[in-house]
């Protein structure tokens, strides 16, 4: 049992007394946890630091507006991979899927993408798959750390931290894409204007929404598997436009 | 050899290729096939449908898998229509398709939530004290109130569990009835009939309370008072399959490829047939595109061209030439052969009120309500007659109540048009001109404020001696200026005149071509002639919208009853907005306002409440002398537009809530105590001044709201007209008001209200809000509580569109903390039991309420208008103030009440618009079917309605439209007071009683019921009216015929008598403001209007990011290209419009579309979602009606006077807010105010108010 994602399940909870009281339970795991490099090590002990010293009732308005109201920060994490894309009920079906593969029924009222939750699972199975897991939305915790960390809040260390255990880095591409998704902020006014402006439309146009490449790449997008799920090694029929194919 | 061991038998090779070469077989992976197949597989579909705020009522398939919900598709099962007629599918549009999305969405509201400084107080309090003890420390200390009141809006929640919250909200209940009494508990919800059983359960929890329903079509500004004045019946419509029996369809006003989607395609249909469309509306609309003629008319200025097209109809089709079909229509179902006195008035002659029978020696044989009988002359005996069918018949008497053509006696009556045909004299009569009234944005004409036509009277032997009369037909002729050869001035012979109401005088004012006008009014009644009616208008509620939007109403009807559409297939007016029709309202009354423990519920028309508890009332720029006739019969026209509603409220006119200056719980005992019954205690105590009335003195704290529930609205994020002063007034937080109230500008206050230098601010002491998404009202709460989607919860739908009742189902259990609105309130009135015994036990509250339509009572103020309040006239509760009733309050019984059905079903029956008949076998029914309460108690053996479902299945076993026999026996209640057989409408359906799990199977077809005026059948959509000109059933008017002249004194003080035009108002906001703060930009001023839009229906659906990805992705405000040329916008700018009622932000869209002069703002989009500051009000974005606030209208207020008696959701004020004009301007600095809230910062209130008097 990898006790560091319960840990982190835990800290990333909405805090309420029982966390209160657990948190020196919570430090030792921290401090002894020798997968994390020490910096990681020290923010996360400067969190729960914070917890300790903040009264409950402040850490719980922190929680709500940080999370249950902020889209940006949405610790669903199929909200920064699908959005609000209907791939995102395939992808949940799937991943509540592996939870039942690997013998547990997720018991609580919440999805299966909420991170603490995917968190306690990564604690109770096989290290090596955990690692292989938390790999996958690596740039979704990117992301959050960036936004956490342009917010000065303490819980950036948790998500520093994911990427640490990740030992992968975020594919680039996808963090990219993330990073252009709004997240107002008060001194960043025109990147603000312009991620909220849309590209005009050009109809009939080449390497615009309409033309074979783009079609190409939303079936492709229509087939991706929700994370977690093994994909087949073998070759798999290959979607091309006949226009492209003759050209 | 014949190779016969050489041949397959059972196999053949694979050929490789085949096809001539243009196949090939292949072995690779074929496991991406598996994609399509995840793609629609689902472990189950569960019908459902979008249920708080669209018309459309289409029903949908809800897929689900591994227990969540994937997405969903348009159910394709409605009952076949008839041959001939198309069918119903395909119904929805991608705001339906969008709505899973919803469900999962990182907007959802989660969990309770409740504001952290509020919950904290609490939690400390109830250390040492007991749950409305620990509230009342709360709230009776101003500082600790002002800790929470202050930051609403700001932030600063935290979870809490539902039991916590629950006992909060329960507290502050008992709290508020026991200290200030239950009428200081309010709700609002909209629309029941999208979620019936939602709405129920808020109301049925408030009613057994004694709380106060706040109704939201008038607010809504959706209630056309022309309805009611008209037909005495709100807006029944025909379904939109009628579309296509119609062979002329104007829309007018009305969008409805944009937004009537699911129903637009009928309107294809019908013009695919051949039926020809004219659509009328200022911009290039979506609907525009489709029409065969485009009128683009000056907004504002319909009823003008309403009236021109009446003009050329009377003159072309009443007047040249005599239509047989429209004269006998108008003999026979209309006011126009009745009689109307005419008086002298500074010298010229007026049209005063109807004549009736009361006025005549010996009453006229009338012995019943001859006060309320009026009069015509018969064609072929000359003699005068009180023809059968007024109101007097409906009250006191049986068997006379139609319109067949005979009077009492039972003899036949040919009711005669004009008085030209008899002997007459011809007099000039007077009738007001507005058209006159200068607006620095609308053109105006030079002619007189008043107009004499010549006409034929005649003269008349009253009990006061000889009197004048005309008929309502000569008036009406004459009040549109045709020309009938009786020579005279303000009458014109040929339509190029100008002269009021000529098509050249019309193109002045519209700037529509007169050959238009002319054409499309001739092509419409051309087509009626030869169809019998089967013309129509579908009307847009932006009509409705303007403060005189009854004169564009009417000019309407006028044109539709001249033809004889109203009552046909295919014909008649349509408007579409806003009420959905409630089609078992008959059952769900009951459940809803708790009518089965209790009666009358406290009901309160939603815009005098929020107008004068938002305070926009100081800050009324509007004079009523503004809007006075100048034939106004001499009377105290003077005061505020707030002092006519007091005057109402006192008259028993208008509901009045919160009600008295004392708790109504403490009445019964003082009325005891001095040996009189509670009424009688009530009027005197308010003719001695011993009582007060709450309207008198809406700032003083023991007449505050202090609990309000808000559930299935966006109140303050939508519909809350005068935003910025809801924020200031009810709510005491920071808002963008701009300009000064009365007192601060030194104008006159109001006479009949009290008048506190420091208005009032923050009058609630608590706001709770039910929703499932995070929408702008929640942002306000004090307390969010987690609604069930659309798709969690089961639940009716019905809607005006289509005449089928379906449900919404519960496809998925509400996730997370969400919970449905049934369990909820359920749960509240759990908590409420439990916490109420320790101040309240049961208790006797008196019940003020307003004198109501389709009651005996409705008959209260036959002649004239006399206040007790001025010692005209004594004060009579239910004739000549508010009636008064006694209900016993169960509190510490409040779950057990709510949870089943009450003795009073069985005791004293059910019924809806003046039709009775009693329901014991629906209630034993209801035992068997829903199983009755075990538990020893007050409620034992009652049947019970624990889940949503018990309360569905009551909905429907109790309302005739889906119970035959409660049909059957409706129609012959009916049929005792119109002396005709109506059974034979419902017998063939007697046995069909339409169950939960029926319509979860299937929508179901709804049972014709006397509830409403059209039938069901085999033969005809759905038409309103259509029982009325079949049956020969009374409208519920006066007359008892579609009224077109309105006597009530107060509709002819301010001029609307007969239908006329008058220009927007002056609302007085852009000239304080426009110069006081400058930004360097240029200013332009607009109309500032707000249609509804593509993307979202209101805010629904503005805060999901793939909606708004196909507009603009947040707020915007379409311009014309020369205004935005002259302010210096260009396409998509920032740009910010502002007046003195507050600011708001949006991008610009410059569009050829708009018409110069005017802005339009989509109706609604939020301030959640990509709105800057103001750079005006240094506050967030606005919403579209932070510019906003209402303006009420005297005429709206009348009561007690037959169909203009008062009924929820059905008469009273509306909030009309497009006279508005808005600066508009680019935005130099664009500011996110992404900052941390600093309370140093915010300036929210002037000095404090004591809030615990």
């Amino acid at each position: 049992m990898m006790l560091i994602f319960k840990a982190l399940s835990a800290l990333l909870s909405y805090p309420g007394a029982d966390l209160v009281a657990s948190l020196d339970e919570i430090r030792v795991v921290v401090d002894e946890e020798t997968c994390l490099p020490k910096g990681e090590r020290d923010a996360l002990l400067r969190l729960i630091d914070d917890l300790a010293a903040h009264e409950l009732v402040e850490l719980q308005e922190r929680y709500v507006l940080l999370f249950d109201r902020t889209r940006s920060l949405s610790l669903h994490m199929f909200e920064h991979v699908h959005g609000e894309s209907r791939d995102r009920g395939q992808a949940m079906v799937d991943l509540r899927a592996l939870y039942e593969s690997k013998g547990v029924i997720d018991d609580s009222r919440e999805l299966p993408d909420f991170v603490p939750l995917f968190l306690e699972f990564l604690s109770i199975i096989d290290p090596s798959e955990a690692f292989g897991l938390i790999a996958e939305p690596a740039h979704v915790f990117a992301a959050l750390a960036e936004r956490l960390n342009k917010r000065g809040s303490v819980y950036e260390a948790i998500f520093r931290a994911l990427g640490a255990l990740a030992r992968v880095r975020p594919d680039a591409k996808l963090l990219a894409a993330l990073r252009a998704e709004p997240d107002p902020e008060p001194d960043d006014l025109e990147a603000l204007d312009e991620a909220y402006e849309d590209a005009p439309v050009t109809f009939g146009g080449p390497g615009e929404a309409c033309d074979p490449d783009a079609l190409t790449a939303r079936l492709r997008q229509a087939r991706r598997p929700a994370p977690g799920i093994v994909q087949s090694s073998r070759p798999q029929t290959e979607f091309t436009h006949s226009d492209t194919k003759s050209s | 050899m014949s190779h016969f061991l050489d041949r397959l038998t059972f196999f053949q090779r694979v050929k490789q290729p085949f096809s001539g070469g243009h196949g090939i077989t292949t072995n690779e992976d074929r496991r991406w096939e598996d994609g399509y197949r995840k793609r629609w597989q689902h472990d189950k579909i569960v019908r459902s449908t979008h249920g708080a705020n669209c018309t459309g009522s289409c029903s949908w398939k809800i897929y689900v898998k591994g227990g969540i919900v994937t997405w969903e598709t348009q159910q394709t099962d409605y009952p076949r229509t008839r041959p001939d007629l198309p069918n119903h599918e395909p119904r929805g549009c991608p705001r339906g398709a969008s709505y899973s999305w919803y469900l999962y969405s990182a907007n959802r509201v989660k969990y309770p939530l409740v504001r952290s400084a509020l919950v904290k107080l609490y939690r400390e309090a109830r250390r040492t004290m007991t749950p409305v003890a620990a509230w009342a420390s709360i709230v009776r200390d101003p500082k600790k109130r002002d800790a929470y009141t202050t930051k609403r809006g700001h932030g600063g929640f935290v979870r809490a569990d539902w039991n916590e919250v629950n006992e909060i909200i329960a507290a502050a209940n008992a709290h508020t009835i026991k200290d200030h009494g239950p009428d200081r508990v309010v709700g609002f919800s909209p629309i029941p009939a999208m979620s019936m059983v939602s709405y129920a359960a808020g109301a049925r929890y408030l009613s057994l309370l004694g709380g106060v329903c706040l109704s939201f079509y008038d607010w809504y500004c959706d209630l056309p008072p022309s309805s009611p004045q008209t037909w005495g019946e709100q807006t029944d419509v025909a379904e939109s399959a009628d579309w296509y029996n119609s062979g002329f369809l104007i829309l007018w006003g009305s969008n409805v490829p944009q937004t009537r989607t699911p129903d637009a395609h009928f309107y294809t249909e019908a013009r695919y047939r051949g039926a020809k469309s004219a659509v009328i509306c200022p911009d290039y609309s979506e609907a525009s595109k489709f029409a065969d003629i485009w009128l683009s008319v000056k907004q504002g200025t319909d009823s003008a061209l309403a009236m021109a097209m009446g003009h050329v109809i009377l003159k072309q089709f009443h007047v040249d030439r005599k239509v047989d079909y429209f004269t006998d229509y108008v003999k026979r179902y209309t006011d126009m052969p009745m009689l109307v006195k005419l008086v002298r008035q500074d010298g010229r002659l007026v049209p005063d009120r109807f004549v009736r029978s009361s006025d005549i020696a010996g009453d006229l044989g009338e012995t019943n309500n001859a006060e309320w009988k009026t009069l015509a002359f018969d064609a072929q005996s000359g003699e005068l007659v009180a023809p059968l069918g007024s109101v007097g018949f409906r009250w006191g008497e049986k068997g006379k109540w139609n319109l067949e053509a005979k009077r009492s006696d039972g003899t036949g009556v040919d009711l005669m048009l004009s008085l030209a045909d008899r002997q007459h004299e011809l007099a000039d009569v007077a009738f007001p001109y507005f058209g006159n009234i200068e607006h620095d944005h609308f053109v105006s004409s030079d002619h007189a404020s008043v107009l004499e036509r010549r006409m034929p009277v005649a003269k008349l032997a009253s009990k006061d001696g000889e009197i004048l009369v005309a008929s309502v037909y000569d008036l009406f002729l004459a009040n549109y200026g045709v020309d009938r050869g009786f020579g005279g001035a303000n009458v014109a012979k040929s339509f190029d005149e100008d002269v009021p109401y000529t098509p050249a005088w019309a193109e002045k004012i519209t700037g529509v071509p007169r050959d238009q006008i002319i054409q499309v009014a001739h092509e419409f009644a051309l087509n009626a002639e030869k169809t019998n009616g089967r013309s129509m208008v579908i009307i847009g509620a932006a009509m409705n919208h303007w403060y005189h939007c009854d004169m564009n109403y009417r000019g309407v009807i006028n044109m539709l009853v001249m033809c004889g559409c109203v009552g046909q297939s295919g014909g008649g007016w349509a408007h579409y907005v806003g009420q959905e029709k409630l089609r078992p309202q008959a059952g769900w009354a009951p459940v809803a306002f708790a009518l089965d423990w209790g009666r009358p519920s406290r009901q309160q028309n939603g815009t005098s409440f929020f107008y004068a508890h938002s305070d926009q009332w100081r800050y009324e720029t509007l004079d009523p002398k503004d809007i006075l006739s100048p034939t106004a019969p001499a009377g105290p026209w003077d005061g505020a537009l707030i002092d006519y509603n007091v005057r109402a409220e006192r008259m028993g006119w208008l509901p009045s809530a919160p009600q008295l200056e004392i708790n109504p719980l403490s009445i019964a005992a003082k009325a005891a105590a001095a040996g009189l019954e509670p009424k009688d205690y009530v009027a005197q105590g308010l003719t001695s001044g011993e009582l007060k009335m709450s309207c008198e003195d809406p700032d003083n704290p023991k007449n505050w709201p202090r609990n309000l529930f808000v559930w299935r609205s966006n109140l303050l994020g939508s519909s809350g007209k005068g935003h910025e002063y809801f924020l200031k007034h009810l709510l005491g937080t920071s808002h963008g008001v701009l300009g000064k109230n009365l007192g601060e500008q030194g104008l006159a206050k109001p006479k009949e209200v009290r008048w506190h230098e420091q208005g009032a601010e923050g009058k609630l002491d608590l706001l709770v809000t039910l929703d499932f998404r995070m929408s702008t009202t929640c942002v306000y709460s004090d307390i969010v509580l987690p609604a069930a989607t659309w798709y969690e919860k089961d639940d009716l739908n019905t809607s005006d569109m289509h005449p089928f009742i379906h449900p919404l189902g519960a496809a998925v259990d509400p996730i997370w903390e969400s919970r449905t609105d049934w369990e909820i309130y359920k749960g509240l009135a759990k908590a409420f039991s439990e916490v109420a015994p320790e101040v309240l036990g049961v208790e006797t509250d008196v019940v003020l309420a307003p004198i109501m339509h389709d009651s005996a009572g409705e008959i209260a103020q036959a002649l004239d208008v006399k206040e007790w309040k001025k010692g005209e006239t004594p004060a009579v509760p239910g004739r000549t103030m508010p009636s008064v009733a006694v209900v016993q309050r169960d509190y510490p019984n409040t779950y057990e009440r709510f949870t089943s059905l009450g003795p009073l079903m069985e005791n004293l029956g059910n019924g809806i618009k003046g039709i009775a008949w009693e329901t014991k076998h629906e209630v034993e029914h209801l035992r068997q079917l829903n199983g009755v309460v075990l538990e020893e108690g007050p409620t034992k053996g009652l049947a019970k309605l624990n889940t949503a479902i018990d309360a569905a299945e009551a909905v429907l076993m109790m309302a005739p439209e889906t119970n035959g026999e409660v049909a059957v026996r409706a129609w012959n209640s009916l049929s005792k007071t119109t002396g005709l057989e109506h059974a034979h409408l419902a017998l063939p359906k007697e046995d069909e009683k339409i169950r939960f799990r029926d319509i979860v199977a299937q929508p179901r077809k709804i049972i014709s019921a006397p509830t409403w005026s059209g039938l069901e059948s085999e033969h005809v959509c759905y038409n309103a009216g259509y029982t009325n000109v079949h049956e020969f059933i009374p409208w519920r008017t006066l007359t008892g015929r579609q009224q077109l002249y309105q006597d009530h004194l107060w509709m002819r003080a301010f001029g609307e008598g007969l239908c006329v035009y008058r220009p927007p108002i002056d609302t007085r906001t852009v000239k304080p403001v426009i110069d006081k703060h400058p930004n360097g930009e240029k200013q332009v001023v607009l109309n500032f209007i707000t249609p509804h839009q593509k993307w979202g229906i209101h805010s629904t659906y503005t805060d999901n990011l793939l909606m708004l990805t196909l507009s603009r992705g947040g707020p915007i405000v379409w311009i014309s290209e020369i205004d935005a040329k002259a302010a210096g916008i260009v396409d998509n700018d920032w740009i910010e419009a502002y007046n003195s009622n507050g600011a708001l932000t949006a991008r610009a869209v410059v569009s050829q579309r708009v018409k110069q002069g005017m802005c339009l703002m989509y109706h609604a989009q939020e301030k959640i979602v990509n709105a800057p500051g103001s750079e005006t009000t240094g506050r967030r974005g606005g919403i579209h009606n932070s510019v906003t606030r209402v303006v009420p209208k005297p005429t709206h207020m009348i009561g007690g006077y037959a169909q203009q008696a008062y009924g929820f959701n059905y008469y009273g004020t509306i909030g009309t807010n497009r006279d508005e004009f808005v600066i508009v301007r680019k935005i130099k600095k664009l500011d996110w105010l992404e900052r941390p809230y600093d309370p140093a910062k915010q300036k929210t209130r002037g000095p404090l108010t004591s809030a615990a008097e």
